[in-house]
């Protein structure tokens, strides 16, 4: 089954036959690929052929169902041909498949025949026949015609090398004896240039002679030795098929092709061959010097030759290459260097000279600043932010131009600075203190006036922004000052505050004065040396004076939001139960209250009151556990306390008997103006400022801790409260609170022991004996019988100093053991 | 905010509105109260426009839009038996966008001016009824400052009202109903307000002796 793909200008020759034949090992069928076995284009003495140029076009289906007469398909079809083309040969050639059943064929032997075959018969012999199951693919190639009377199926045709068959338009047959002819031509005459979508071809016009003549010039490699005489001989009868005007006959083609196929017969055959060559070069060599001489038919075009690279020493062309591609480096290189050290070099002049402008930019940033004729002024008041303070705290900014240019430029060096108002230089802050009132007014407003160190300025913040800081910590200081001042002139209170040059005096208790001062210190040296004399920062309230910082501020957006900030047109922008008044109803009083709004002083009395009374009840209680050291008391202050209100828990336990004695637990909220002391079974007890109300309570509380304590244990020891009283009535009169007393009887009521212990007068402490056991007891005439003498006697004082144990409770503890009676 | 009872006190016989309410005042005057200012309660009456009315025959709801000087920074919305609405005094404004649903009755205007009284818990308010430029009655407010349940003190309330009151002592007001331990709002005392200047407005044929 040969299946070729020719030579073409464009495609390499494929030979992708397939032969198969009987296997004379098992009969049973051989396929194999040709070009496993050989690599040539040749093919045996008989083929059915079949070419086409491979392009697709219209084909005829044609199906059949079964076989209706004694002719086979193929005949079929050639008969059908025939009727429809009459006497013009038609040949046909495709692929059919057989689907189904069987198929009766023949192969032929190995050998072709050694007699002549005369008769059908013969044929028939010499052939094998086979049963061949379906499916088959057949490649049928038939002629409708014979156009000679006699012929075979079968063509012998010799191929030209190149060059590609027709389709068949014209068939030959002949018996092997006679010659065809068969007209064989190029592919295409004219190279195709490209094929449109359209599928119209555009075709490159065919070279002329002398192109054709200097293409193929082109192609010669005269440098080549002789020795190649024959390949040479042989390429010029390859360039001479592709000539297209060449008209290589297909006689010619015959005649080369025996020439090639026979073998060399002779010795000299080479040597007559290669003469005969040299002798046509020779003629052609002289015939085209005469042409090229006579320039009659004929003139020399130079030819266009493919540049050839220069021949040069290799090494000294690879130095110069590595050279130039160095150089080209070697200047990128430098270039960016250049780059880089201009950079820099700006850089650090943009550091060394800060221009004003970018300074002003950045001071723009952080500070309003207007433009006034040819001054720039800037605002440092805290008016944008909701102060009614009527200074304009306005500062100038100057471009700082004092600097000798000769000289080195300093680091810190500013183009800008800022002219601030003389008033708010230096720096200044507000002083709160609470002293016990100083016995002389005399020296009222005389305030100690040291200067803090100015804060120094970060790095990286410029020079001007400390000071502008500075400046605007002196503007609010002076407000908060002058709201102060203005607050205490206002408000009437029984004492009345005293606004004394920079202070403000008043009093919160009696005895005690709250000074609130404004320090304020210029950067003269006076005041310097003034402040290192006196610095006493002790008594300091810092938390007054950062509260004084908070308020101010509330107070700004306060005015801010009531009257600036924007607001919805149905309620007035502003507290959120103020917003609700409305719509809840609210009337008259409660509104009012809603009102009601404290001035700075007022709060910052307030708190001070605060501070100082929660300072002082901490003193109490704490010498109080420091002097008496028997029933203990234990503080416990929270963390978190109100600006007006803190709570401390007080415990008052026995040592070693916490788990007990629990009975005292108190808890004291201690607010502006009073202590409210909350008592663990809910009793509420408010005490006044005065700190002697406080120590009488913890006294007394103390001394009923003891009598409680007396009252657990003998619960714990089994025995029997006969009597128990937080306020006796009897016996001395204490000065703070009231004595109490507990009088408990042994498990077997032998014994009873009585405390009554009182805050002031301490304890005491009587044991009651039985009466049998008291021999100093005057006999009775009344109580004559002995069992009278079981009950108890008259009551001893115990010397409760000379006792041993180390607190109350336990000294008790002993007694009570002491006196139970023995078990065993 | 107490629980408070409004009445009307008819007017002495021959005698002028403004003579009986200077009667009242001595009364109280007598009693230990204590003056402290004016008050004031209007009433407007607005009536639901024609063009919103769906069907013939619905009658439109008459609404009231009612201030309080008690209550300084609000605007109460009632209808008759109905929802009472507390707003800001900004709903005036909005009364004007509303013309096409809510239309102003003419001359409708109704309010009652007077002093305030503070006896102890009490807090006792005298007004005059005037519609336009004449006087109609005499309205008797009295609050209860401590307590907000209304069956928990009306006892004490009407104790007080005969005290100075004498024979014209109303009974319990409807808005205090029969609900136990529901607590008083601003909103009854208007409905009350409501219902007294509807009583009036009804009287107003009835020629009134002594007519300023």
């Amino acid at each position: 089954m040969p299946v070729i793909q020719t030579e073409s200008e464009y495609k390499p020759p494929v030979n992708g036959s397939y032969f198969a034949h009987v296997n004379s090992a098992d009969g049973g069928c051989l396929l194999e690929k040709y070009s496993e076995k050989r690599h040539d284009f040749e093919c045996a003495l008989l083929a059915n052929l079949f070419a086409s140029e491979g392009q697709p076009g219209k084909v005829i289906e044609v199906k059949a169902k079964r076989r209706t007469g004694p002719l086979n398909f193929v005949t079929c079809m050639r008969q059908t041909l025939e009727k429809h083309y009459g006497n013009k040969p038609i040949g046909m050639g495709g692929t059919f498949i057989i689907q189904k059943g069987k198929v009766k064929s023949h192969i032929m032997p190995a050998e072709f025949s050694s007699c002549p075959l005369n008769s059908d018969e013969d044929v028939n012999k010499w052939l094998h026949f086979y049963e061949m199951k379906a499916p088959l693919v057949c490649l049928p190639v038939f002629v409708s015609r014979d156009p000679v009377t006699t012929g075979g199926l079968f063509v012998p045709l010799f191929l030209p090398r190149a060059g590609v068959l027709s389709p068949l338009a014209d068939a030959a047959s002949m018996s092997g004896v006679r010659a065809v002819r068969i007209s064989i031509e190029s592919a295409c005459e004219k190279q195709v240039q490209e094929v449109g979508l359209d599928g119209t071809e555009t075709y490159l016009q065919p070279l002329s002679m002398s192109q054709n003549l200097a293409r193929l010039a082109q192609r010669i490699d005269f440098s080549q030795g002789s020795g190649s005489e024959e390949e040479e001989a042989a390429g010029a009868e390859g360039d001479a098929q592709d000539w297209p005007g060449a008209g290589s006959s297909a006689d010619q083609d015959d005649e080369e092709g025996l020439v090639k196929f026979q073998p060399s017969l002779w010795p000299w055959d080479s040597v007559r061959n290669n003469l005969r060559s040299a002798l046509t070069e020779m003629c052609v060599l002289y015939d085209v010097l005469s042409i090229v001489r006579d320039k009659k038919f004929m003139t020399l075009d130079p030819v266009s030759q493919d540049a050839l690279p220069p021949k040069q020493n290799p090494q000294t062309l690879q130095l110069m290459s590595k050279k130039k591609s160095l150089a080209g480096a070697a200047q990128i290189l430098l270039k960016g260097a250049e780059r880089l050290t201009k950079s820099v070099t700006e850089n650090q002049e943009n550091k060394l000279q800060r221009d004003f402008n970018s300074e002003l930019l950045r001071l723009r940033q952080h500070w309003k600043l207007r433009k006034v004729g040819d001054k720039i002024l800037g605002d440092l008041s805290y008016r944008s932010a909701g102060s009614l303070f009527p200074h304009h705290g306005t500062f100038e900014v100057i471009k700082n131009t004092d600097l000798d240019l000769d000289k080195k430029i300093p680091e810190d060096y500013c183009p800008l600075d800022v002219q601030i108002p003389s008033d708010l230089e230096g720096s200044a802050y507000i002083k709160v203190s609470i002293q016990k009132q100083s016995p002389d007014i005399g020296d009222l407003g005389t305030v100690n006036l040291f200067k803090r160190s100015l804060p120094k300025s970060k790095p990286g913040s410029p020079h001007w922004q400390t000071k502008l800081e500075a400046a605007q910590n002196v503007l609010l200081c002076k407000e908060i000052f002058a709201q102060l001042s203005r607050e205490a002139v206002q408000i009437k209170s029984q004492i009345p505050h005293i606004v004394v040059k920079n202070q403000i005096i008043s009093q919160p208790f009696p005895n005690l004065q709250l000074s609130i001062s404004l320090c304020h210190s210029s950067n003269d040296k006076k005041s310097q040396k003034f402040a290192t004399e006196k610095q006493s920062p002790e008594d300091h309230l810092y938390v007054l004076e950062h509260n004084l910082h908070l308020l101010i501020r509330e107070f700004h957006k306060q005015t801010l939001s009531s009257i600036m900030m924007p607001h919805p047109a149905s309620a007035p922008f502003g507290h959120k139960r103020m917003r609700l008044s409305g719509p809840q109803a609210f009337d008259k009083n409660e509104i009012n209250s809603l009102q009601s709004s404290e001035g700075l002083l007022e709060k910052i009395i307030k708190q001070a009151k605060h501070i100082f009374l929660r300072s002082r009840t901490a003193a109490t209680i704490d010498s109080l556990a420091s002097r008496i050291e028997d029933p203990q008391i234990q503080a416990h202050w929270s963390n978190i306390n109100d600006v007006y209100e803190s709570s401390v828990k007080v415990l008052i336990t026995s040592q070693g008997y916490e788990q007990i004695c629990k009975s005292i637990q108190l808890q004291l909220n201690i607010g502006v103006e009073q202590i409210r002391v909350v008592h663990r079974d809910g009793r509420v007890i408010t005490l006044s400022y005065q700190e002697q109300e406080l120590q009488d309570f913890l006294l007394s509380q103390m001394s009923q801790h003891q009598v409680h304590a007396v009252q657990q244990l003998a619960k714990v020891m089994g025995w029997q409260v006969l009597s128990f009283s937080n306020h006796v009535g009897l016996g001395p009169i204490e000065s703070i609170g009231n004595a109490s007393a507990i009088t408990v009887a042994s498990p077997n009521g032998d014994y009873a022991i009585s405390v009554r212990n009182g805050p002031e007068s301490g304890s005491k402490i009587m044991v009651q004996f039985p009466r049998n056991q008291c021999k100093d007891l005057p006999k009775s005439d009344v109580l004559q019988d002995t069992k009278w003498s079981h009950l108890r006697g008259p009551f001893k004082e115990v010397h409760w100093n000379k006792m041993e144990g180390r607190n109350f409770v336990y000294k008790m503890e002993l007694l009570m053991s002491a006196l139970s009676p023995c078990l065993l | 905010m107490g629980v408070t009872c409004v009445s009307q006190m008819p007017v002495a016989e021959g005698k002028s509105v403004q003579q009986t309410v200077e009667l009242l005042t001595r009364k109280l005057e007598v009693l230990g109260a204590e003056k402290q200012g004016t008050f004031c309660v209007d009433c407007e009456t607005y009536h639901t426009a024609a063009s919103t009315l769906g069907s013939q025959g619905q009658t439109g709801k008459l609404m009231y839009v009612m201030h309080n000087s008690e209550y300084p920074l609000s605007c109460f919305a009632l209808f008759e038996n109905g929802p009472c609405l507390i707003a800001d005094t900004n709903f005036d404004v909005l009364m004007v966008k509303l013309k096409g649903f809510f239309q102003s009755a003419k001359a409708s205007k109704i309010e009652t001016r007077g002093t305030r009284y503070q006896y102890c818990d009490f807090l006792v308010k005298v007004g005059t009824v005037t519609m336009g430029p004449s006087a109609r009655g005499i309205s008797v407010e009295v609050e209860y400052g401590p307590c907000v349940v209304a069956s928990d003190c009306w006892s004490l309330l009407l104790e007080f009202l005969q005290s100075f009151l004498g024979s014209h002592t109303p009974g319990a007001p409807a808005v205090f109903g029969n609900r136990h331990d529901v607590v008083y709002g601003p909103a009854d005392t208007m409905v009350q307000y409501m219902e007294l200047f509807n009583k009036i407005r009804k009287q107003q044929q009835v020629p009134v002796a002594g007519i300023r």
